[in-house]
């Protein structure tokens, strides 16, 4: 008999989510976590009088109680539902560039639409039109995917597999001439980390849709609330928690995984193991090259590393409202070139672009009385990062974060003088909290090559699986879907 | 039909695949990238240095300075301000104690740790007495949250210290004068009496070779014969030095009970709390008085702490978890010991403790019952997860 069922690695989104899943369902599981506390991302640390969030921005998919979304059903089942509390927000964004260009997109078709053709009359059709298409393309996506159309075929479906690979850009190119309405269509490319030239439309009309149906959400505490409400779930389901405990190698013989060393050479045996660690530090660090299927190294080598990012946390000695932030989710750039914004993630130019969310704005009870909390948020690549010197490296990040605020400045003026506590993260703090090469948060780059559609999920290893944004899509919403479906593989296994 | 067969019907699914099989025949061998996050990590933040005491320098007569380099590499870089926690084995028992760093951050050859003797100094006793050079100690990377954010800070900094309060401020002024900063500094320094001013000569010397440092030590119980400020650090004394308060920020590093002193003498001056930066200063001296605590408990009564799936323990109330932990021989991840970097968070599955202001504590794990280990006292039998 081995010590557990199922050892996963890392109490990411992924790894609580499969970790309650199976033993819910009666299987014996330890939990390993490097760091003292549960989440990954989805954490939070103080400063001062603040709790910042490290993460979370909208939560994606969760719907209301009575129009529930996925995420609601799967946080039920998991029995958290009541142990978390949510904020709707009543907006998607609002896209700006300083002293020329505004538009708020409220998480309503109607009014989203309607705000659009305000400010872009001569295009009111084309707005009509790109939105029929979205929905109806997402309605087609649901069914083959979600309703798992038994039938689906071009035929029934040709919306779908005309639309789903092409470049939004195309689209939006094909609709609109503005480029500030196709600025403000493609807002959430941010979210996926790719710019529209290479974001499928497939990608765009999903966020769309998704937190306009479902709505965006917060949480009260934040996302390690979440986490914390999981991983308790996890311990009331007889589930061994273990934190500083990192895994150092995965034992395997004869292409099955046989159990887990621990960082301090501990050898716990299990049947499978989900990894909820980047696949690369998986298969190169834990799985050893002597394990490593050809196919699967070959796979790995042509897969390319998604970004990760440079946030500025600032806590604010005044109310939302005083420096006159009315949403909680933003986007500011300088101009509607994402490509250029795009290409910026990669050298330490000023940074064109910056999403903005505060918290505050939906729940008054995010910060302490009288003050708020504003995350700003610029993705950016390691690579530069990475030839820092070490002794150059805090102000290479104060000089970034430094500019972050001034773009900030330019919508919000005032806003440098309410600071009362400022954090920064780049590529290498988020390098080092996760483990995860190039600090990417969202796993590997979501490019179409990249995605589920192309690669199959599978480690070519008895028993290994993964969870987490590197095993599929990026974001809490999915995350949090790829250990469930971890989990519901690795059930299916042992009642085999 | 299968999902497998509408995937190859859409469009430009194979053009998709063929840029994956040109990525596949070039593809990069991640074997080549095997310990490159740790590589990056360890550069910046190894999760603990071994430090061997290279030169040691008396300073007063209570305290000295301990000057450790590296026993095994390359000392990360650190933000002045901020500490390391030494761990030391003092009569079988594991502990640590965090200790701001005093050199400049401009060379990271060394860090140097300024000890003043303090009374029932369990460690600190020991670095004065004991420790000798070429001993060595396992510590954490620098950490700490007490330090210069350029992001809105300003340039006019006023830092009031108190005893061996100095030893953060000294990294301050050093890598300000070291490195020609454009930041102006005036130091208010307090001590008991003028002979235990730790760096007297380097400050007075920095003083009258650069313009942007001014300071001004306050001595509580001068000799008669002594000139200069005395007394406490007062609203009236810091007007006087300071003349107008306006866009400094304060720094506070010293002894409990100056924080209290300090803290309501900067109110008086009309200093907002966003202008106040104040260091952690470990658990109180006295539990039991702070506010808060329940008047029933006894500082003496002990009670018996249960680890799931280990041993169970004495705990005294008025001792914080983590001593008597260590006391047993349990070792939890530590840095701070402030109740702040959460390190030693620790889930408690039943009973009750008390944590005092301070203690940094999530909101959520607050609610999920997560304890600071370091800044907890036990008001009842306890049942804790580690």
């Amino acid at each position: 008999m081995p010590d557990y069922d199922v050892i996963v690695i890392g109490a990411g989104n992924g790894g609580l989510t499969a970790s309650a899943s199976l033993a819910k369902r009666g299987a014996k599981v330890l939990l390993l976590e490097r760091h003292n506390l549960p989440g990954g991302c989805a954490t939070s640390f103080i400063r001062g009088r603040f709790e910042f969030e490290v993460a979370l921005h909208q939560l994606s998919g969760l719907g209301t109680p009575e129009q529930p979304g996925p995420l609601r059903g799967l946080l039920g089942q998991l029995d958290v539902l009541d142990k978390i509390e949510f904020t709707e927000e009543d907006t998607l964004y609002r896209t700006i560039i300083p002293g020329e260009f505004e538009v708020t997109l409220k998480a309503d078709r109607a009014e989203a639409i309607a705000a659009l053709k305000e400010k872009f009359p001569d295009e009111a059709g084309a707005i009509d039109r790109f939105f029929d298409l979205v929905w109806e393309f997402c309605m087609q996506m649901v069914s083959i995917f979600y309703m798992r159309d038994p039938e689906a075929s071009r035929d029934k479906y040709p919306t779908y597999c005309k639309y789903a690979l092409k470049p939004s850009q195309e689209v939006l190119d094909g609709f609109f001439t503005s480029p500030l309405l196709k600025l403000a269509l493609a807002s959430y490319w941010g979210y996926v980390g790719l710019p529209p030239s290479r974001l499928t439309f497939m990608d765009l009309a999903m966020l769309l849709w998704v937190y306009i149906e479902f709505k965006p959400f917060h949480i009260k505490g934040g996302s390690q609330a979440m986490s914390n409400a999981i991983l308790d779930a996890f311990i009331q389901a007889g589930g061994h928690p273990r934190f500083n405990c990192g895994a150092k190698k995965i034992i395997i013989s004869d292409n099955r995984v046989r159990g887990v060393v621990t960082e301090t050479g501990e050898e716990i045996t299990c049947d499978y193991v989900v990894s909820n660690a980047s696949i690369i530090t998986t298969y190169v660090e834990m799985v050893g090259e002597e394990h490593i299927p050809d196919d699967k190294l070959r796979m790995l080598g042509s897969r390319s590393v998604g970004p990760s990012g440079f946030a500025v946390y600032c806590g604010l000695d005044c109310e939302p409202q005083d420096l006159g932030i009315d949403v909680s989710t933003q986007f500011i750039c300088l101009n509607t070139d994402i490509e250029r914004q795009f290409a910026a993630w990669r050298t330490f130019d000023t940074p064109e672009m910056c999403g903005m969310s505060c918290y505050d704005v939906a729940d008054p009870d995010f910060s302490p009385p009288g003050a708020c909390q504003v995350a700003l948020i610029n993705l950016q690549f390691a690579d530069h990062w990475l030839t820092i010197p070490p002794a150059q490296y805090a102000d290479a990040k104060y000089r970034y974060a430094r500019e972050m605020i001034s773009l900030v400045e330019k919508v919000y003026p005032g806003f440098s003088d309410a600071l009362e506590e400022v954090e920064a993260s780049t590529p290498v703090t988020h390098l080092r909290y996760l483990g995860h090469p190039g600090g990417g948060f969202y796993g590997f780059e979501k490019y179409a090559k990249d995605s589920n559609l192309f690669i199959a999920p599978t480690s070519g290893i008895d028993g290994l699986y993964f969870a987490g944004a590197w095993a599929g899509m990026a974001g809490f919403q999915p995350t949090l879907e790829s250990g469930v479906s971890a989990a519901k593989a690795i059930y299916r296994k042992m009642n085999r | 039909m299968t999902k497998q067969n509408i995937r190859q019907q859409i469009d430009g699914y194979e053009d998709i695949q063929a840029e994956i099989a040109v990525l596949r025949k070039y593809a990069h061998d991640r074997r080549a990238d095997k310990g490159t996050v740790d590589r990056v990590i360890n550069a910046l933040h190894p999760k603990e240095l071994q430090l061997t005491v290279s030169e040691i320098i008396e300073e007063t007569a209570s305290s000295r300075t301990l000057r450790l380099i590296s026993a095994n590499g390359i000392l990360p870089p650190f933000q002045a301000g901020q500490y390391i926690n030494i761990f030391v084995n003092l009569a079988g028992i594991r502990s640590s104690r965090p200790y701001s760093i005093a050199s400049s951050p401009a060379q990271t050859a060394y860090y140097d740790v300024t000890v003043r003797r303090v009374e029932d100094g369990f460690v600190s006793n020991y670095l004065l007495d004991e420790v000798k050079i070429g001993d060595t100690f396992t510590s954490t990377s620098p950490a700490g949250l007490f330090y210069y954010n350029p992001l809105f800070h300003g340039k006019d900094l006023v830092f009031l210290a108190g005893g061996s309060g100095i030893t953060p401020f000294m990294s301050m002024i050093r890598e300000v004068t070291d490195r020609g900063l454009a930041r102006k500094i005036t130091l208010i320094y307090g001590s008991r009496d003028a002979d235990d001013i730790i760096f007297r000569e380097e400050l007075e010397d920095c003083a009258q070779r650069h313009d942007n440092f001014t300071f001004r030590p306050v001595i509580s119980e001068p000799a008669p014969s002594y000139r200069g400020h005395t007394g406490f650090i007062t609203a009236d004394l810091m007007r006087e030095v300071l003349g107008d308060i306006q866009n400094k920020m304060f720094y506070l590093c010293g002894p409990e009970e100056m924080y209290t002193f300090c803290l309501s003498e900067l109110e008086k001056l009309g200093v907002p709390r966003k202008k106040i930066r104040q260091e952690v200063f470990g658990p109180p001296t006295n539990v039991t008085e702070e506010p808060g605590w329940p008047t029933e408990v006894r500082g003496d009564a002990t009670f018996t702490v249960a680890i799931r799936g280990g041993a169970s323990i004495p705990a005294r109330a008025d001792e914080p978890l983590m001593i008597s932990l260590e006391r047993a021989g349990i070792t939890i991840p530590t840095s701070c010991r402030s109740g702040e970097c959460s390190l030693c968070r620790t889930k408690l599955l039943s009973g009750e403790v008390f944590q005092p202001r301070g203690a940094k504590v999530r909101k959520s794990d607050r609610q999920f019952g997560y304890i600071h280990a370091c800044m907890a006292y036990p008001l009842k039998d306890l049942e804790i997860l580690l």
